[in-house]
C-alpha cells in the first residue's frame, strides 16, 4: 500500500475545510488533528502545516518571497522589488521578509519557493574561483 | 615574470563574465553512504545533475512526492544537513574527444593518469537510448582476438555482445587484454572499464597495455574499489558513451566491461540505501533493465546511418561455477553468446580455460572468415566427442582403430589450442596451426612436442608458404596454389623437426 505522505494529508484537510466555517471548521481541524494522533503522524505535522501553507498560498495567489542583501535597502527599494515580484509571478500579494547579511559584500538575494536569484558579491567571487581553477 | 602573470589573469577575469540566473535550489535533509535525501527541487528531471556547495556533483535517482533520492558521484564527508543543493538542468554527461585516447579516466571522464588536463570539446550523456532497429545492420565482420580457441570455436563479430563468465582466477581478464592487444593495426579504438577492481590491478593492466603498444587506441575508465558506489554504477554507461563518440565518427570500437557482477552489486548497494524494494537476492526489480540497456547500446550502424560498431565483452565473476545465479542468468540471455572459462581446466593447464562445450555464439560465425569456417567447421564437435571419448576411455582399454584415432586427434587439438598470456596470433597463422590440424598432419607428433611444432611451423611457412598467407589476408580463402604449398611446407618442416 502506498505510504500517506504529508503532503496528502495537507490535500485531504485543505480539501475537507474548502468553504467551512466557525464551528464546522474548528469540527473538522480537530478530527484532522485527532487523526495525525490516531495515525501516530503528529511528528510529521511541522510538514503537513508547510503543506497546507504552500496550498493556501497557491489558492490565494501568495508569493512568499525572502530577500537577503548586505546593507539595508530602502522601503522605497522594497516596494519596487515586491511589485516587480507581483508582475513576474502573476500573483495577488507578495509576502516579503528582508534580512541583512554583511557577508555577502554586495547585490541581493531573493528566493521564492525553490527558486532563487542571487546577484550578491559573494556569489559572483566564488564563481570566478571556479572559473580560473576549471578554465570554464 | 610576476607582471606576465599578473597580466595573464588579468586577460583571464576580463574574459569571465558572472551571471545572475534564476536557479533551483533545495536544501540537504539527510546524507548517509553516499546518498542525499533533498527538499525542494521540484521540477528536477531524472538523471539530471545538481551540485553541493562543496563542488561535488550528484545525479537525481529517485524522484519522491516531498523529496528527492540523490547519488553523490565523491566525497560526500564534507556535505552536511542543509546544506544548498543547486540544479543544473543538465542530464548527465561526459566530456569526449579524440584526446582522450590513451589516458586513464575516471567514470566523469576526469583524468586520474597525472598526465594533465584533457582538451574536450564535446559532451555525451551518459543515458542513452539504444540504435533503432532501422540504424543496424547484421554483424559480418570479424574481431579477430588472437586467441585460437575463441576466433576458431566461438567467434567475435564487430557489432557483438559476447559474455566472458568464469570464477575468480580463470583468466577472464587476460581474456579480455589478449583481445585489446590483438586490435594493433585493426582500425578498432578500445574501451576498458574496469569496475570496483584493485587499484593495483588496474595499475599492472595499464602498464600491461603500454608496453604493448595498446594504449595509443585505448581509454581506460577506471571506478575502483575504494570509489563510491555510485561511480561504480556509472562507469559502464561512461564508458559506452565514449564509445559512442568513436563509433559516430564510423569507427569501430571494442568495449570491456569487468565486470558486471561488481557493477549489480554497487547498484543493488545504491537502490537498497534509496530504500527501493529488494527482489531475488536483494537486487532491485530493474537490475535485468539495468543491464539490457546498457548492451544493448552494443551495435552495428549501417552505411546510411554513419556506419560504424560497438563490441561488447562484459565480463560476469561466478561463484563455485554456478552460471544458475540471478545475475550470470540475465546477463547470459542479453548477450549474443557466452566464453565459459572453468577453474578445472585451468588447473589441469589448459589456458585460455574455455570450456568449449558450454561456450556459444550465437551470431558471430557469420562473421568469420572463409578460411577459418573451413578448418573450423568441425572442431568444436571434435573437441566435444573428444572429451566424452576421454572420460568413456578411462574404463577400459580395448578400443578400436578409430575411437583411438579420435582420442589422438583430439589431444593434440586440446594442445593447439593452449596459449599462452599476452601471446595472441594473427588470424592466418591460426589458420595454419589448424589446417594442419585438421588435415591430420599432426597425428605423429607427439603431443608433448606440438607447441615446439606449431611455433616452428609457423616460423617455416612463413618463408615457405607466402602464397598461402597472403591469399588468407587478402581474399579470406587460399586457392589450391596456396593449398599445395602449404601442404608442401608442412611436410618438409616436419621431415626437418622429426630429425
Amino acid at each position: 500500500m502506498t505510504k500517506i505522505s504529508p503532503k496528502n494529508i495537507a490535500e485531504a484537510i485543505y480539501q475537507a475545510t474548502v468553504g467551512k466555517s466557525g464551528n464546522d471548521l474548528t469540527l473538522v481541524l480537530k478530527r484532522g488533528a485527532k487523526m495525525l494522533k490516531d495515525k501516530r503522524l503528529l511528528p510529521k505535522s511541522e510538514d503537513v502545516l508547510s503543506f497546507l501553507q504552500n496550498i493556501l498560498d497557491e489558492k490565494s495567489g501568495t508569493v512568499r518571497m525572502k530577500v537577503v542583501t548586505a546593507k539595508e535597502i530602502s522601503s522605497g527599494d522594497k516596494k519596487k522589488l515586491e511589485n516587480e515580484i507581483k508582475e513576474k509571478y502573476k500573483a495577488e500579494k507578495v509576502l516579503s521578509e528582508f534580512f541583512e547579511k554583511r557577508n555577502l559584500l554586495g547585490g541581493m538575494r531573493i528566493e521564492i519557493g525553490d527558486e532563487v536569484l542571487d546577484t550578491t558579491y559573494k556569489s559572483k567571487l566564488s564563481q570566478l574561483e571556479k572559473f580560473l581553477i576549471q578554465g570554464k | 615574470m610576476l607582471n606576465h602573470i599578473v597580466e595573464s589573469l588579468r586577460k583571464e577575469i576580463e574574459s569571465f563574465k558572472a551571471e545572475a540566473l534564476v536557479e533551483k535550489v533545495g536544501q540537504v535533509l539527510e546524507v548517509f553512504d553516499g546518498i542525499a535525501k533533498v527538499s525542494g527541487l521540484s521540477d528536477l528531471k531524472s538523471s539530471e545533475m545538481v551540485t553541493f556547495p562543496n563542488g561535488e556533483t550528484g545525479v537525481a535517482l529517485n524522484l519522491e512526492e516531498d523529496a528527492v533520492g540523490i547519488i553523490i558521484l565523491g566525497d560526500f564527508s564534507k556535505i552536511k544537513e542543509g546544506d544548498e543543493v543547486k540544479a543544473t538542468g543538465r542530464i548527465l554527461e561526459i566530456a569526449v574527444s579524440d584526446n582522450i585516447l590513451g589516458r586513464v579516466v575516471n567514470a566523469m571522464g576526469a583524468p586520474i593518469d597525472g598526465k594533465g588536463t584533457i582538451k574536450t570539446n564535446k559532451k555525451y550523456p551518459i543515458e542513452k537510448v539504444a540504435p533503432g532497429v532501422i540504424t543496424r545492420q547484421s554483424v559480418e565482420e570479424p574481431v579477430a582476438t588472437g586467441i585460437k580457441a575463441i576466433d576458431a570455436i566461438i567467434p567475435i563479430g564487430r557489432g557483438q555482445r559476447e559474455l566472458i563468465i568464469g570464477d575468480r582466477q580463470t583468466g577472464k581478464t587476460a581474456i579480455a587484454i589478449d583481445a585489446i592487444l590483438n586490435q594493433k593495426g585493426q582500425k578498432m579504438v578500445c574501451v576498458y572499464v574496469s569496475i570496483g577492481q584493485k587499484d593495483s590491478k588496474l595499475r599492472k593492466l595499464g602498464a600491461r597495455l603500454e608496453a604493448g603498444g595498446a594504449m595509443d587506441y585505448t581509454v581506460i575508465v577506471s571506478a575502483g574499489a575504494s570509489e563510491a558506489a555510485a561511480m561504480s554504477y556509472i562507469a559502464p554507461y561512461a564508458g559506452v558513451s565514449i564509445a559512442e563518440y568513436f563509433m559516430d565518427q564510423g569507427k569501430d570500437v571494442l568495449i570491456i566491461y569487468d565486470d558486471l557482477s561488481k557493477h549489480a552489486v554497487a547498484y543493488r548497494e545504491i537502490s537498497l540505501l534509496l530504500r527501493r524494494p529488494p527482489g531475488r537476492e536483494a537486487y532491485p526489480g530493474d537490475v535485468f533493465y539495468l543491464h539490457s540497456r546498457l548492451l544493448e547500446r552494443a551495435c552495428r550502424r549501417n552505411s546510411k546511418y554513419g556506419g560504424g560498431s560497438i563490441t561488447a565483452l562484459p565480463i560476469i565473476e561466478t561463484q563455485a561455477g554456478d552460471i544458475s545465479a540471478y545475475i550470470p542468468t540475465n546477463v547470459i540471455s542479453i548477450t549474443d553468446g557466452q566464453i565459459f572459462l572453468e577453474t578445472d581446466l585451468f588447473y589441469k593447464g589448459i589456458r585460455p580455460a574455455v570450456n568449449v562445450g558450454s561456450s556459444v555464439s550465437r551470431v558471430g560465425s557469420s562473421a568469420q572468415i572463409k578460411a577459418m569456417k573451413k578448418v573450423a567447421g568441425t572442431l568444436k564437435l571434435d573437441l566435444a566427442q573428444f572429451r566424452e571419448l576421454e572420460a568413456f576411455s578411462q574404463f577400459g582399454s580395448d578400443l578400436d582403430d578409430s575411437t583411438k584415432r579420435q582420442l589422438e586427434r583430439g589431444k593434440r587439438a586440446v594442445e593447439v589450442l593452449k596459449q599462452l598470456q599476452y601471446a595472441p596470433v594473427k588470424t592466418e597463422h591460426q589458420v595454419g596451426t589448424l589446417y594442419a590440424l585438421t588435415k591430420g598432419f599432426l597425428d605423429d607428433v607427439p603431443v608433448e612436442k606440438i607447441k615446439e611444432f606449431e611455433a616452428g611451423l609457423i616460423e617455416y611457412s612463413e618463408r615457405n608458404a607466402k602464397v598461402f598467407y597472403k591469399e588468407i589476408i587478402e581474399n579470406k580463402m587460399w586457392t589450391d596454389k596456396g593449398e599445395e604449398q602449404f601442404k608442401k611446407a608442412i611436410t618438409d618442416f616436419k621431415m626437418s623437426f622429426q630429425k
